[in-house]
């Protein structure tokens, strides 16, 4: 089978983003700040790579297996993502930052109910297993998804924790691929296989659009050098030090006392 | 039939959930850049007046010598304990506010987090004890730990503003 078209143009500009990207990551020092982001992204370029190969020479179930495992692989990866982002804004001195574990549990827990909810209402118009498993399977990652950026980004700002700048930047991309996602994967599950190949085609084309923007996105922000900060005197920072001791020598102090 | 009355609810579902969604990170990522812009100035008027030298008072009084029936009087009963509340907020603000330009800061911003989590604790308890209608005897223990608590953050905000060298340590230190 070959690819042809829009296709292979899409196929080829997302290559060339992700190469791009994965040589931004690398080159402007961002892969030791977000290994897992950066494993993504270079999951994609082999994934783009494989698939690529499977369309051209092998079949249709081939191409079906290896788009799966591969897309377990990417949700898997996505959910990495969703780890790195919370480490970097809710772990500022390498613990959980306080009151915000218990409410991030609750954010997770929610958010697979909620996904596994929506999924379950939703029913595909389509009498292949396979195909059902495709929609409903790319419809619960993108719910689950966009809940959870979309949360993390609300729990920041009420924790008062400030987001950096280049992780606000992948959570926000991602977050807005997610909430696409689940719109174009609604028209997936309610018109299915009965529209006809033309209207699949165009949505496919539509997420692989809204995707190259967010890894251009991606590429612009993250080349970018965060917003510069200073550094304490050296003597200022053990007496910082020395004062987070006290404090918190005189919190268990003041939790010892009787009432 | 009922095939499509699913769809149909599936679809408005989805549609309210996305909305939803959309509303929440909007909301959100507009707060966080309005917080991101506040001024100094801003923030140290949000703090509300308070009577400092009952606070260092009781906070110094580790050994009990205040009678503990004078407390309330001294510090505005509740009223004055949901003003400490209030200012809480501020003081991790102003804490927060450091930490845009000295990264190192967090570690006082975490501990005031902390301390404030602790503060607000005693104070649920106080309130549970005003709707149980035995405010007068748990009061003082409670207020006197909140107070010390507060007056533990004060100094720890004062004196991070004092080692970064922040010009407003003065105005600050007549503020809080």
């Amino acid at each position: 089978m070959y690819v042809r078209g829009l296709d292979a143009v899409l196929w080829a500009v997302g290559f060339c983003a992700h190469i791009v990207l994965l040589a931004v990551l690398v080159f402007r020092g961002r892969a030791r700040r977000f290994p897992v982001f950066t494993a993504l992204i270079g999951a994609n370029v082999i994934r783009t790579i494989v698939l690529y190969c499977i369309l051209r020479y092998g079949g249709k179930n081939a191409y079906f297996y290896a788009y799966w495992t591969l897309a377990i692989l990417d949700v898997s990866l996505q959910l990495g993502i969703v780890h790195e982002m919370a480490r970097h804004v809710f772990k500022p001195l390498g613990r959980w930052a306080s009151d915000v574990r218990s409410r991030l549990l609750w954010l997770v827990s929610a958010s697979l109910l909620v996904a596994a909810s929506l999924t379950w209402l939703g029913t595909p118009q389509s009498t292949d297993w396979r195909e059902a498993f495709v929609v409903q399977g790319g419809f619960f990652s993108a719910t689950l998804m966009s809940q959870l950026f979309v949360g993390m980004i609300a729990l920041s700002t009420i924790a008062g924790l400030p987001v950096k700048d280049h992780t606000a930047r992948i959570s926000q991309g991602l977050g807005v691929y997610s909430l696409v996602c689940i719109l174009i994967e609604v028209i997936d599950t309610v018109l299915g296989s009965k529209t006809g190949p033309s209207i699949r085609l165009t949505l496919t084309h539509l997420r692989m659009g809204v995707y190259l923007c967010c890894v251009t996105f991606w590429t612009v922000m993250l080349w970018r050098e965060e917003p510069k900060t200073r550094t304490l005197p050296d003597g200022a920072r053990r007496q910082l030090s020395l004062l987070h001791l006290s404090t918190s020598y005189d919190l268990k102090r003041i939790k010892g006392r009787k009432c | 039939m009922l095939m499509a009355l699913r769809t149909e609810y599936f679809i408005l579902v989805v549609s309210a959930f996305v909305v939803f969604l959309a509303f929440i990170a909007s909301y959100h990522m507009v707060r966080a850049r309005k917080a991101g812009k506040v001024s100094w100035d801003t923030l140290v008027d949000r703090l509300v007046g308070v009577d400092r030298n009952s606070i260092a008072t009781i906070a110094e009084d580790s050994e009990f010598t205040i009678d503990r029936t004078r407390i309330a009087s001294m510090i505005g009963g509740m009223r004055g304990l949901e003003d400490l509340e209030a200012n809480c907020e501020v003081l991790i603000d102003l804490a927060c506010y450091v930490q845009r330009w000295y990264p190192e800061a967090v570690v006082v911003a975490e501990d005031l987090r902390l301390n404030a989590r602790e503060l607000k604790w005693h104070i649920a308890r106080l309130r549970g004890s005003a709707s149980a209608e035995n405010l007068q005897v748990n009061f003082p223990d409670y207020a006197h730990r909140t107070i010390t608590i507060y007056y533990e953050m004060t100094r720890s905000l004062l004196q991070l503003y004092e080692r970064a060298n922040y010009p407003g340590f003065m105005k600050l230190q007549r503020a809080i």
